[in-house]
């Protein structure tokens, strides 16, 4: 059976110390000012009881089941490979930035380099192909990420589903990520 | 300053800027300048003219592949990586309007050049300059007997192409005021308004010896009915966004109530776009008056109202999501 990966992001555990978004940029070689993962602190929100908390939100490619970037992509340089890695293939991309519009996650920027849409791609081409994790889940200090297949329900992000609730970010699309991120407990869920 | 997480520059959320609306414009303009030449050239046969040699349909002639190149070039260059733009013709996707778009371009694209020279043959015969295409036409009208039904494939597909340019952005349902059925309609009726703008204008500018009256005050009652639609589909695209609700009702909020774009809607695509056609019809140009300085007029304001209405859709599109 094909692998099927996916993420889970815990807003409880995030501290928002950008350690991901940096070793993101130094195992894929992102080149400056731009960024294939962001960590966003929102707040600080005021609690009813007085208290106040910050959030921390992934700003990055969910790895949509439904992926609007592959049904608008006029040449198929936008992809899904067989493990569910939404991914660009630079050679036929004509950098006409449909998926860029049609994203509904500003996931995807354009590489000053290539000049082609780039992504996350669960570090595909680095890390994931050496049999390791993607450097986001490897450098988090917090555990706040967990990584693996889906279709494997001995698999670590298989137990951490079946135990705790997780959302969606545009669930109303119907876009079905593969990013699941669980809502932080205090002052309600804000998608 | 950049906060905690870095440069946000990427996140602009112009991703298409002022090029695709342009080339909208001019996709909209050259569907409708060929369907309003070849309704004049089917429809207007009356008294001693023969319709071809009608300025309407020298004008449409020559503004629908003169503006559908110009628009393609104009995108070609806005891609990020023009040079590999061939790719486009190589490698299909059929669930991409973009693809679908190109296909139906494919056909469009020649059709209209071989109308154009079929149309100027008797210019083009007397120019030394294009001697080179003679042959060229004599092979085209070799298939003389397909005529009308290449004229009416023509028409078909400038309704495709007219209406592409609305699904390509309908397709994106992250922008709620794109993702909506009447945008197609809307771009295929504000194309057909620029059609018949331009060729009325282009006409009046440069084929004024083969200019009948009675072509002219056709296509200006035309206009006006086809303005009398763009009206109620625009409501309609406001409506349908503010009971859908959520973010597509904010964004119907925003996008007609905030800023910059706002005043563009209300004044540009409204005011001068459509209001003010319909007020010069009512007055200046009453009970089909011909008066050559308010028909150009009517034209120029016309042209900018449907490009106004283009730059308005694709940005204010882009920035009002309700997100």
């Amino acid at each position: 059976m094909a692998k099927k990966y996916g993420m889970i992001h815990d807003e409880n555990l995030c501290i928002g110390c950008q350690a991901c978004s940096i070793a993101c940029r130094s195992e894929n070689d992102i080149p400056e000012s731009v960024y294939r993962l962001q960590v966003r602190v929102l707040g600080p929100k005021k609690l009813p009881d007085g208290n106040m908390i910050f959030e921390f939100h992934r700003q990055s490619c969910v790895h949509c089941e439904n992926t609007p970037c592959v049904t608008v992509c006029p040449t198929g340089a936008s992809f899904v490979d067989e493990n569910g890695i939404s991914l660009v293939n630079t050679d036929i991309c004509v950098g006409c930035l449909y998926c860029n519009a049609a994203c509904p996650y500003d996931a995807r920027f354009v590489n000053p380099i290539t000049h082609a849409p780039d992504k996350c791609t669960f570090c595909k081409e680095s890390r994931l192909g050496r049999g390791e994790e993607p450097a986001c889940v490897s450098v988090c200090p917090t555990e706040a990420i967990v990584f693996g297949d889906i279709n494997d329900p001995t698999s670590k992000i298989s137990k951490v589903l079946s135990q705790r609730p997780t959302y969606h970010q545009r669930a109303d699309l119907g876009t079905e990520p593969k990013m699941f991120i669980v809502p932080n407990k205090k002052g309600g869920i804000q998608s | 300053m950049n906060p905690i997480w870095g440069s946000m520059e990427q996140y602009n959320p112009i991703v298409w800027p002022w090029p695709i609306a342009v080339y909208l414009f001019l996709a909209g303009l050259s569907a409708g300048s060929i369907m309003v030449a070849l309704l004049v050239k089917w429809n207007r046969h009356e008294g001693e003219h023969n319709t071809i040699w009608d300025a309407m349909v020298k004008a449409g002639a020559i503004l629908a592949p003169v503006t559908i190149i110009v628009g393609l070039l104009l995108l070609i260059f806005d891609l990020k990586k023009p040079f590999d733009f061939y790719w486009l013709l190589i490698s299909y996707n059929f669930t991409s309007v973009m693809t679908l778009g190109v296909l139906a371009l494919f056909v469009y694209t020649p059709i209209v050049l071989i109308f154009m020279l079929l149309i100027f043959e008797d210019t083009i015969r007397k120019v030394k300059l294009f001697s080179m295409l003679i042959p060229v036409i004599e092979f085209i009208k070799g298939f003389h007997s397909y005529a009308k039904i290449i004229e009416y494939s023509l028409f078909g597909i400038a309704i495709v192409v007219g209406a592409y340019t609305g699904f390509l952005l309908s397709a994106i349902q992250a922008n709620p005021m794109w993702n909506t059925p009447v945008l197609p309609l809307l771009f295929l009726t504000s194309g057909v308004s620029a059609g018949i703008a331009a060729n009325i204008l282009v006409g009046l500018m440069f084929f004024k010896s083969s200019i009948n009256k009675e072509s002219i005050k056709y296509l200006l009652v035309m206009d006006l009915r086809v303005i009398m639609t763009e009206l109620p589909l625009i409501l309609v695209l406001f409506v349908g966004m503010m009971y859908t609700g959520g973010d597509s009702l904010v964004a119907a909020k925003q996008a007609l109530s905030t800023g910059y774009w706002a005043k563009v809607f209300w004044f540009g695509v409204i005011g001068v776009g459509l209001v003010l056609p319909l007020i010069i019809a009512f007055t200046a140009l009453r009970n089909h008056a011909y008066k050559v300085g308010y028909i150009m007029i009517n034209s120029f304001v016309v042209l900018c109202g449907v490009m106004m209405l283009r730059f308005y859709i694709v940005y204010a599109g882009q920035l009002f999501t309700g997100v």
